[in-house]
């Protein structure tokens, strides 16, 4: 009987890797998936695996994100919709003061997505077409065309003040930065405008989801550590927003209860059989 | 789902495109005319009567997009880019060899598009009304129906008797009913078919050129369809089914159906003017035939149409009678009319408490992981 799960959120900017008892959290990781998705997946697992002496035949591993496919090692794959669904539920579980959350408000590197969940199910959800406006993308061109550390968003923004940032695309809203800087706008509130635009976007599509407004919605992805982002999409949209220590790791905890609910309801044998010794 | 031994059924509707650019020139050598056709609003009977030719050409690949763009502006529906690119460019046999080609007032980028290419092609377009219920736009209709019977009569120099038109309703009538009882064979659950190989025998129907030859091949295709369904389910029992609608949906396009169909989905309808739009409604064979036929063509649902009730309450229908378990809209990009009317199509949906995705796309390949992505959580869900 394999004693550990675990998850991996190979997405389009970070790789997060999450080691699950079955129970709870025991650890996490994350790096840049980088140009190989296998690989930076390959290299988590392998820490996380030598950190806490386990070996990869006691785990089960699961994979969700975008380079979930490349994970040719893994047990299960599941799209991120269902993992950062359940994962959300869990996390919001563990911090006992919260009720069910009502959905997710996902900011990924190269989505951005609301999930609605209802009963512990994902009853609809809606991605932002092909196009980087409100995604984590969009804010770190921002950030490099500012010139400000993406970490550091947070104290840099002007709390008070933003500039509006009309531009709906990404790469058109980097020449609009560009012509505000020339006009000697202050980039504390260039950067707050930025934030704002997010919000925007993702009021937009709650617009299209018949969303429960009495219930809270978790933020997840990189950008939920900020602050900030939190209070403004919750300004615009209305909605009671929460996030959880892990929040980023979300979909990587998703893909654990997912292989734990599949491995509780088949006896069919999970991962493919590789070594540990081969990862590299 | 697994297709490696596709049925010969399936295969020859599929060869049919491919081998039509010859059969279309020994066609054109023995000395028939040939209509290239854009929308469905185009009354086929018309040409059969007139011993014409008529086929679709709608493009829907990305080969001519970069040709078109030349002329085009880059932010329009590539299906109007990529069919006015094939003019240009003379890679689209039916386009070259087209005799006449009839176009409609549609939507605003077809008709634009139609103005130039009428500077390169003999371009007939119709005056579509954009209402389907009052009379006005009827009876403008009916004469438009009759303008283009004058037009193809002078342009191939015959003369369509009464008797040839009511012949090609007959005819026309026919194919419709065989394509619905084509169709209608994936309301069995589970379908006899995947939505990958019902789509081969809908589109390449189009390519299909002698009428009476087409209908005894449906009738052999349904009949075979059938018959191999009774030895067995060929689709699980637990495939979702699914309904597409939306723009016209065939070629690159169908990356849609791979990644609904590669995630535990199986389509059984097409709500797309390659699917059940161009089939369901019949010619009345006892009305003034041209009467009867600019009112059927008339009430075919489209987003072109204003307010477009039609697509409605066919939509309603259809979930119903072929148990849908959810609906995914596929809309092409800057496609403004179906984009717009995709918040009616969501509210009607959620009305019918039927899921609901709408995807929007284009001719390239780059979406597919993201297209793969949303069908696969959109059946989890399910």
């Amino acid at each position: 009987m394999k004693k550990y799960y675990v998850g991996i959120d190979s997405g389009s900017t970070m790789c997060k890797t999450i080691l699950f008892d079955g129970k709870d959290i025991t650890d996490c990781h994350r790096i840049k998936t980088g140009w190989n998705p296998l690989l930076s997946a390959e290299k988590s697992l392998k820490l996380l695996l030598e950190r806490n002496k386990i070996g990869y035949e006691d785990v089960i591993v699961s994979t969700t994100g975008y380079g979930r496919e490349a994970i040719e090692f893994a047990g299960f794959t599941y799209t991120e919709i269902t993992c950062h669904a359940l994962g959300a539920l869990f996390l919001s579980s563990t911090v006992g003061a919260l009720p069910a959350v009502g959905g997710v408000i996902d900011i990924g590197g190269q989505d951005s997505k609301i999930i609605l969940i209802h009963d512990g199910k994902v009853v609809n959800f809606l991605m932002n077409d092909k196009c980087a406006a409100g995604t984590g993308r969009f804010l770190s061109i921002a950030c490099d065309t500012l010139g400000i550390d993406l970490a550091d968003i947070d104290q840099f923004a002007d709390p008070n003040e933003g500039i509006s940032i009309n531009s709906m695309c990404a790469v058109f809203a980097e020449s609009e930065i560009i012509g505000l800087l020339a006009a000697g706008t202050d980039r504390s509130q260039i950067l707050t405008g930025v934030l704002q635009s997010i919000g925007n976007k993702i009021w937009q599509m709650t617009g299209k989801l018949m969303i429960d407004e009495s219930k809270p919605f978790l933020m997840t992805g990189g950008l939920s550590c900020s602050r900030l982002l939190m209070d403004i999409i919750a300004q615009i949209t209305g909605l009671h927003i929460i996030t959880h220590e892990y929040a980023a790791w979300a979909g990587a905890v998703g893909a654990c209860i997912c292989a734990a609910n599949t491995v509780g309801r088949t006896t069919s044998p999970p991962n493919k059989a590789i070594e540990p010794d081969t990862y590299e | 789902m697994n297709k490696e031994t596709l049925p010969s059924q399936f295969e020859s509707f599929a060869e049919a495109r491919k081998q039509g650019f010859l059969a279309v020139k020994k066609l054109k050598e023995e000395g028939k005319k040939v209509a290239g056709l854009f929308c469905t609003y185009t009354p086929h009977e018309i040409f059969l009567a007139a011993k014409a030719v008529p086929v679709g050409i709608c493009a829907f690949s990305d080969e001519t997009i970069a040709a078109a763009e030349k002329v085009l502006p880059r932010n329009l529906c590539p299906l109007i880019k990529s069919s006015y690119g094939f003019a240009v460019t003379e890679k689209c046999p039916y386009m070259y060899f087209a005799d006449l080609i009839v176009g409609e007032t549609t939507c605003d980028g077809k008709k634009k598009m139609y103005e130039l290419l009428g500077e390169i092609k003999n371009v007939h377009v119709m005056q579509l009304p954009q209402n389907q219920h009052d009379e006005t736009a009827a009876e403008l209709w009916y004469q438009e129906v009759l303008r283009l019977k004058a037009k193809v009569e002078a342009e191939f120099g015959i003369t369509i008797k009464d008797e040839d038109i009511k012949n090609a309703i007959k005819i026309k009538n026919e194919e419709r009913k065989l394509l619905q009882e084509f169709y209608e064979l994936s309301k069995k659950c589970p379908p006899p078919m995947s939505g990958t190989e019902q789509l081969k025998v809908l589109y390449g129907s189009q390519f299909k050129f002698d009428p009476m030859a087409k209908n005894q091949e449906l009738r052999e295709a349904i009949d075979r369809v059938k018959h191999e369904a009774e030895s067995g389910n060929l689709i699980p029992d637990t495939a979702r089914r699914i309904l597409i609608t939306g723009c016209p949906l065939a070629g690159v396009t169908e990356k849609l159906v791979t990644a609904i169909e590669q995630s535990g989905g199986v389509v059984v309808a097409y709500e797309n003017c390659i699917g059940i739009k161009p089939a369901e409604r019949l010619v009345n064979e006892l009305e003034e035939p041209y009467r009867a036929i600019a009112d059927r063509y008339l009430q075919i649902g489209c987003s072109v149409m204003s307010p477009d009730k039609n697509r409605f309450d066919l939509l309603t229908q259809l979930v119903q009678e072929f148990k849908i378990d959810g609906v995914v809209e596929m809309t092409l990009q800057a496609c403004h009319t179906y984009a717009v009317e995709t918040t009616q199509i969501r509210t009607l949906m959620q009305k019918e408490k039927v899921p609901f995705i709408s995807v929007e796309t284009d001719y390239s390949t780059a979406d597919t992981a993201q297209l793969k992505t949303r069908m696969a959580a959109f059946i989890e869900m399910l």
